[in-house]
């Protein structure tokens, strides 16, 4: 009620409304409304700050190493493991006949209820199951034994266990505390030697892997262009012959080095034995981390959380996703998303331009304005379907035909990517651009660019001099609500070339660096493939948190960088103008 | 050998011979042994239920060949025939055998059918929630359940868990559905064994993922969904299913599943697009070998199915003219 007070001055139809005898009565009639809006607001609040509030909880624990109980039940059952939640429960009839008088009575005490909670056991490859749940009732003794360590492993989730022994370059070493100093240091030249394992095939082997296959292709694209029974082809394929050769001997080098290192480590192996005795033996390699989880210090549980920080950030993947790091993803969405930016706003700015200075406002203007407004509307998996036969398959497979022939069939650019994830979503937040750029065009009052114009200065002068700086502020605004938007969808980059595994990031150091066509990771997909798509649901739920936290401190991040470009903006052309 | 097997009867005679015991790879399946001068890009496109044992074949196999990369997408076995045609992926997991019009339409690009070899075994589970006293059902019951036509022949419509035989305060809870969307190849499979056919009720609520229906599965105390076996977790419980109503009920086992004695029992595939004329180049024979090696069979048990008899290996290998371990 009262914003149309405000708007007085610029809308002048509203002057003839009727306007209420009594002052007093506007105002009455007002309260409910002003306590409707704050309340509204409140609630909106609340709901998102709720939100917030059990992501960023549920993130910020899933690191934070948990004890490990040993449970002996009454059947004689040993289970060990670290407890994820509990539950309360009512036991069928029959399992509350069946049990001691006590019990039961606790339970009848409960009105019918019980508690159970669910314990995360790991040691999948030994028993087919991760997580196990127990009743209250059925467990007979409880503990923590100082020497349970939980194992965080290459493969086949957590084990948990003692350690038994383990061997040393082949020759077994009677060793059960992982803080031996043998054991430290076999483990960490084990580590050592895997890392440099994977830097020697993944630099070398691959480099020199890619520099054979660029020679190739060169010698392919003479083959097409000059046909095979040319001189140029038999010139190139001699020179082909021989550096080929010469990279395939720096191959074998760097592979019969790599082939010894994974030989030592064979050598390497702990063996530990779980909480029911049966035993388990581990490549020293393939333990990422391990830890006695209730023999720690503070100083030590910090250092592990970190850590576990570190390498959620920086690591690739393991284990169908559900393990590991999210660095591809978090790589992809962040390119992706700049990409994105750099199409959506030179593209959105010019339209809005025309539309609001050059254009003779009138019918077709307002109908084109519809659309684009409507554009907003529009579901964005029809974006994705969009992108998916325009760019990808049209544009991208006659790209493919003109500068990619040597590698047909398999297409380069005539399937999803980079590029046209970031062009679709582009065109998905392009009206919130030319939406923002309008409105921010027509804010800057007429007087001014009548100044302008008065002092002599043409129409672009005056547009590129005087409108744009004043509504930069105004443009900057909408680039930043089309960034959020674009960071954070998913749907459509499904079909335009988001894929569960990547083997690349989309820049790297092979030539040309970086890889408009190369497929891509998303934390936005990661967070619905892992929640909705990972083996064993229950695991892969942490995981869904921590990344839907990173995914909201990126786009967080983006958008605060950006309002503070703006910010500096608005400073300089304020103190510009005078 | 196009002619898939897909009923379980088939594959009961298949399997007869299969390890008996704990799930543990068939010993007479070889390691996967490396092999020199691989690298390139492979794509694999299709089944969902495959996805996370693609990934983890991928993972396996980029461990041997780092220079190898592999990417996958897992929409749905649907999306497997149409990637093969345009020659987008070169792998189709699927976790149905491909339908004739689309090997008809893949033959009409190609001029010969697209080549299939299986990847693991899959009792398809029927899940319930943990604390739901149910211990067996029939595949007539499971038509009364989710179908509308009841192509098995019961007469009544079964609403209540009451009506499957569960007494006490389960009797009248209502039973409520969940199953996958209709590009899954699960979808069609359960369609096909457990409905003979029959259509769906409208009731049975389409979730986008089977670890999807199980996670509903899980938080909704009256649900009953259908589902690969290797998306169990500790909050479902997979239900005995029995052949006829009364019959001898099994559960989801390796050894039910490999003597054919678990009724909704079924190979999971990988088509390749393999000219009859000529032999497979050397990555997709590659990656074809570990999946049928010691190594890949490892992955399937993994991801919570069951690996392939050492019969089965040897005769999909023969089929697509490989040899395990060279």
């Amino acid at each position: 009620m009262t914003s149309t007070s405000n708007l007085a001055p610029t809308a002048s139809s509203n002057l003839s409304r009727t306007v209420p005898a009594k002052a007093d009565d506007v105002r009455s009639r007002g309260e409910p409304f002003t306590w409707l809006l704050g309340g509204a607001l409140a609630l909106g609040c609340l709901m998102i700050a709720g939100l917030l509030a059990l992501v960023v909880w549920n993130g910020f624990v899933t690191f934070i190493p948990k004890p490990i109980e040993v449970l002996t039940e009454n059947s004689g059952a040993i289970s060990a493991g670290e407890r994820v939640r509990q539950e309360s429960f009512r036991p069928a009839p029959d399992v509350v006949a069946k049990l001691s008088a006590t019990a039961r009575e606790n339970v009848a005490g409960n009105g019918g209820y019980a508690t159970r909670f669910l314990i995360k056991t790991g040691n999948f490859d030994l028993y087919g199951e991760d997580f196990k749940w127990v009743a209250d009732f059925d467990v007979a003794t409880r503990s923590l034994p100082r020497d349970m360590v939980l194992v965080e492993r290459m493969e086949w989730g957590p084990l948990i266990g003692r350690l038994i022994g383990m061997t040393v370059d082949g020759t077994s070493v009677a060793v059960t505390d992982i803080a031996d100093p043998r054991f430290v240091d076999a483990h960490r030249a084990a580590r050592d030697r895997w890392r440099k394992i994977a830097d020697l095939e993944r630099d070398d082997i691959g480099g020199i892997n890619a520099r054979i296959e660029q020679e190739r292709l060169e010698l392919r694209s003479i083959e097409l262009s000059e046909g095979r029974g040319s001189e140029s082809y038999r010139r190139a394929a001699v020179t082909y012959e021989s550096v080929a050769a010469a990279l395939a001997k720096d191959h074998q080098r760097s592979t019969a080095e790599a082939a010894a290192l994974v030989d030592t480590n064979k050598g390497f192996t702990a063996t530990f034995a779980d909480a029911q005795g049966t035993s388990k033996t581990v490549a020293l390699d393939a333990i990422v981390r391990l830890y006695a989880a209730n023999d720690l210090s503070w100083f030590d549980k910090i250092a592990i959380y970190l850590a576990r920080w570190w390498e959620f950030l920086s690591d690739d993947p393991r284990e169908a996703n559900t393990e590991g790091g999210v660095w591809p993803a978090l790589f992809g969405t962040f390119t992706m998303t700049l990409l994105m930016v750099v199409a959506v706003a030179p593209f959105g700015i010019v339209t809005a331009l025309y539309l609001r200075e050059y254009a003779r406002q009138g019918r077709f203007v307002a109908f084109v304005r519809i659309c684009v407004n409507n554009l907003a509307g529009v579901p964005s998996i029809v974006y994705g379907v969009f992108g998916l036969g325009f760019f990808a398959y049209l544009v991208g497979g006659t790209i493919d035909e003109v500068f990619f022939q040597e590698r047909l069939p398999s297409p380069t650019f005539g399937t999803g990517g980079l590029l046209w994830s970031s062009l679709t979503l582009a065109l998905l937040t392009v009206p919130v651009v030319i939406v923002a750029t309008e409105e921010a065009l027509s804010a800057v009052p007429r007087s001014i660019r009548e100044a302008s114009l008065a002092c002599g200065a043409s129409k672009w002068q005056t547009i590129k001099y005087v409108v744009l700086p004043r509504a930069m502020p105004g443009i900057l605004t909408g680039i930043i609500l089309a960034m959020a938007r674009g960071a954070g969808e998913v749907a459509p980059l499904m079909l335009v070339g988001v894929v569960k595994l990547a083997p690349a990031l989309p820049i790297d150091g092979t030539f040309p660096f970086i890889h408009l066509e190369r497929s891509f990771m998303h934390l936005g997909f990661h967070i619905y493939d892992v929640g909705f798509q990972s083996r064993n649901s229950e695991a892969g739920k942490p995981m869904v948190f921590v990344t839907t936290m990173l995914l909201m401190t990126v786009v967080f991040g983006m958008n605060l960088a950006a309002i503070l470009i703006r910010n500096r903006l608005k400073t300089r052309f304020a103190t510009a103008a005078f | 050998m196009l002619k898939m097997m897909s009923s379980f009867t088939v594959l009961a005679t298949a399997l007869a011979t299969g390890p008996a015991s704990a799930v543990d790879v068939d010993p007479s399946i070889p390691a996967y042994s490396k092999s020199s001068g691989v690298d390139g890009s492979l794509k694999s496109m299709g089944s969902d239920t495959l996805n996370n044992l693609m990934t983890l074949w991928a993972e396996g196999f980029m461990g041997q060949y780092p220079n190898v990369k592999i990417e996958i997408e897992g929409k749905g076995s649907g999306t497997a025939p149409p990637a093969l045609i345009s020659g987008t992926a070169q792998f189709g997991p699927m976790s149905r055998p491909m339908r004739p019009t689309e090997i008809d339409d893949f033959e009409k690009k190609w001029g010969y059918k697209p080549t299939a070899f299986r990847n693991a075994v899959d009792a398809l589970a029927v899940f319930v929630h943990k604390d739901n006293p149910i211990k067996c059902l029939s595949l007539e019951q499971l038509d009364q359940i989710f179908s509308k036509t009841r192509k098995r022949g019961a007469k009544s419509d079964v609403t209540t868990w009451g009506q499957v035989g569960v007494t006490g305060e389960w009797a009248a809870t209502a039973v409520s559905m969940y199953g996958r969307n209709s590009a899954s190849g699960t979808y069609g499979y359960f369609k096909e064994t457990a409905l003979a056919n029959g259509d769906y009720k409208d009731t049975v609520k389409e979730q986008p993922g089977s670890s999807a229906v199980v996670q509903a599965v899980a938080s909704d105390k009256s649900a009953i969904g259908y589902s690969g076996i290797g998306y169990r977790t500790a909050d479902v419980k997979a239900v005995a299913i029995s052949n006829e109503t009364g019959g001898e009920c099994f559960d989801p086992s390796p050894e039910t599943a490999y003597a054919g004695d678990y009724p909704i029992t079924r190979f999971l595939y990988t088509y390749v697009n393999k000219n009859p004329g000529r032999t497979l180049e050397p990555l997709r024979a590659e990656f074809i070998k570990y999946v049928l090696s010691k190594d890949g069979q490892e992955g399937v048990i993994k991801d919570g199915y069951y690996p392939l008899p050492a019969a089965v290996v040897d005769e999909d290998l023969a089929v697509l003219g490989l040899k395990a371990g060279s």
